[in-house]
């Protein structure tokens, strides 16, 4: 009978815990428009990321997320993959090689074959992606101890992530920058246990990609002058 | 049943326990797509020497971790691709097939002079990164040495799955790829090769070299004779430089030394 209690009595606390505590996200998404946007339907975006030889460390994952998010659903643009458009032009999308900023857009589309070949993909926009997730802070302690009569762990830890994301939208039919998009979003993860942790994860980079890749939508496809 | 499960289990964590302590990674040939640029009107030997086509790098991470990375044929592969798509026509060599016998513009031979590598626990961060640092020496259609270029790739991976193997392959790859944009890119600006098209040969061969000097010495014996009665006078003679039997000509030319009969381009190092 006091076993019964007592594990109910777990339970309890395993609840009120599950209901009072919650992962927080703060998110703030950003554009900055320099010119006008529009796609046609059978126009095409890619999204690259900014060089590492640069110091960029956008995550793969991260790339294909928001490839995925911007093709998605019925309004979904058409995107053609990273892999697949770097190695159609290759050696001029390197990470050596990949024009740093618009200026050097003229030069690469004088290049043997290089206009054609994003003509033949009907590329309309390059986005490019720059920044990464890191862990801020954390603290906390939690331990877990296993015996014959069975296991189990007690303490609190909580972690922060910070994903900050720019995406400079390029535009090649008039070869000029279209603007910028930045998603800076702030997660905090807990983890209290009492004999079973209860992970709290807040998700800082799918959110940042939820985010941005929302409004980079809005952004290619919206025209703020019609 | 029980004993088979734990000795499953005990089989599985020796396992990640030994790859923890080490790895042994080999990489396979890569491709590189087909670069957009125009072919340079060369014929060119491409010599890939038996220490570049088995290379082999072994190294101990922070005193822990033993890595030995094959890099087998993926260099000589990526070299004959290369090659193959930057110049009209290729001729692989052997390290020992002799060049004299072809009728070429250029002969050019790679080699690496260092290989490095950074893992997680070294560089705090979740990337593998490579450095590879190539050098190409140009030779002309004589087989002097006419430009020595060293470039250094890098490439850099995310860590995914449990070991290390996948992404630091991947991370060679990317270096050979960065090394591949950078070759096409410079090789012409850094060593000029496409100045030796139908350049004329300027060297003759070490027995034509061995007959010339003998010559030379007996027209010096008889000028002398002639001479005698007066000063003796030296006759400067500027000789053809070795030819290929006598091995490549290390040649160093200083701004102001031009009584050289040829030079060697010192390409600039592309970090």
């Amino acid at each position: 009978m006091s076993r019964c209690v007592q594990s109910s009595g777990r339970m309890l606390i395993v609840s009120a815990a599950c209901l009072t505590l919650s992962a927080c996200i703060t998110s703030r998404i950003e554009d900055a428009r320099e010119g006008m946007t529009g796609i046609e339907g059978d126009e095409a975006v890619v999204i690259l990321a900014k060089s590492y030889h640069l110091g960029n460390e956008t995550e793969d994952k991260y790339i294909n997320c928001i490839e995925d998010a911007l093709a998605r659903g019925s309004k979904g643009l058409r995107v053609i993959p990273h892999k697949q458009f770097v190695d159609s032009l290759f050696p001029w999308f390197e990470p050596r090689t990949a024009p740093a900023e618009t200026k050097g857009l003229p030069k690469l589309m004088g290049r043997p074959g290089v206009a054609e070949r994003i003509a033949d993909q009907n590329v309309r926009y390059i986005i490019w992606l720059d920044g990464d997730t890191d862990r801020v802070a954390g603290g906390g302690s939690l331990s877990c101890a296993a015996g014959p009569g069975g296991g189990g762990c007690f303490g609190f830890a909580w972690w922060t992530n910070d994903a900050d994301y720019n995406a400079s939208v390029w535009d090649l039919k008039g070869l000029e920058s279209a603007g910028t998009v930045t998603a800076d979003v702030s997660g905090t993860s807990f983890l209290p246990a009492l004999v079973i942790p209860i992970p709290l994860i807040a998700r800082a980079r799918a959110a940042a990609c939820k985010g941005l890749a929302q409004q980079l939508r809005t952004f290619i496809v919206d025209d703020p002058g019609v | 049943m029980r004993a088979k499960i734990r000795s499953l289990i005990g089989g599985a964590l020796l396992a990640v326990l030994a790859t923890g302590c080490g790895s042994h990674v080999t990489l396979d040939p890569p491709t590189i797509p087909t670069p957009l640029i125009d072919k340079m009107p060369l014929s060119i030997a491409l010599r890939i020497p038996s220490e570049f086509e088995h290379f082999v790098h072994e190294d101990e991470v922070l005193g822990r971790e033993h890595w030995t990375i094959d890099l087998g044929r993926s260099n000589a592969a990526l070299f004959t691709q290369l090659l193959g798509f930057m110049f009209e026509e290729v001729t692989i060599l052997g390290p020992d097939d002799d060049a004299g016998i072809l009728s070429i513009d250029a002969l050019i031979e790679p080699s690496i002079d260092a290989f490095e590598f950074s893992v997680p626990s070294q560089s705090k961060t979740d990337t593998y990164a490579v450095w590879i640092r190539y050098r190409v020496k140009v030779y002309d259609s004589a087989g002097d040495l006419f430009a020595n270029w060293p470039l250094s790739a890098y490439g850099k991976s995310e860590q995914t799955g449990l070991t290390g193997e996948a992404p630091l392959k991947r991370a060679a790859v990317l270096a050979m790829r960065d090394a591949a944009a950078l070759m096409i890119m410079n090789l012409d600006k850094s060593t000029a090769i496409s100045s030796l098209k139908d350049r004329p040969a300027v060297a003759v061969s070490a027995a034509a070299q061995v007959e010339a000097e003998a010559e030379i010495e007996a027209e010096t014996e008889a000028i002398a004779e002639e001479q005698a009665p007066q000063t003796p006078q030296r006759r400067e003679v500027v000789l053809p430089p070795p030819g290929p039997v006598s091995g490549p000509a290390e040649l160093s030319m200083g701004p102001d030394d031009d009584d050289h009969s040829g030079s060697v381009l010192e390409g600039k190092d592309d970090e």
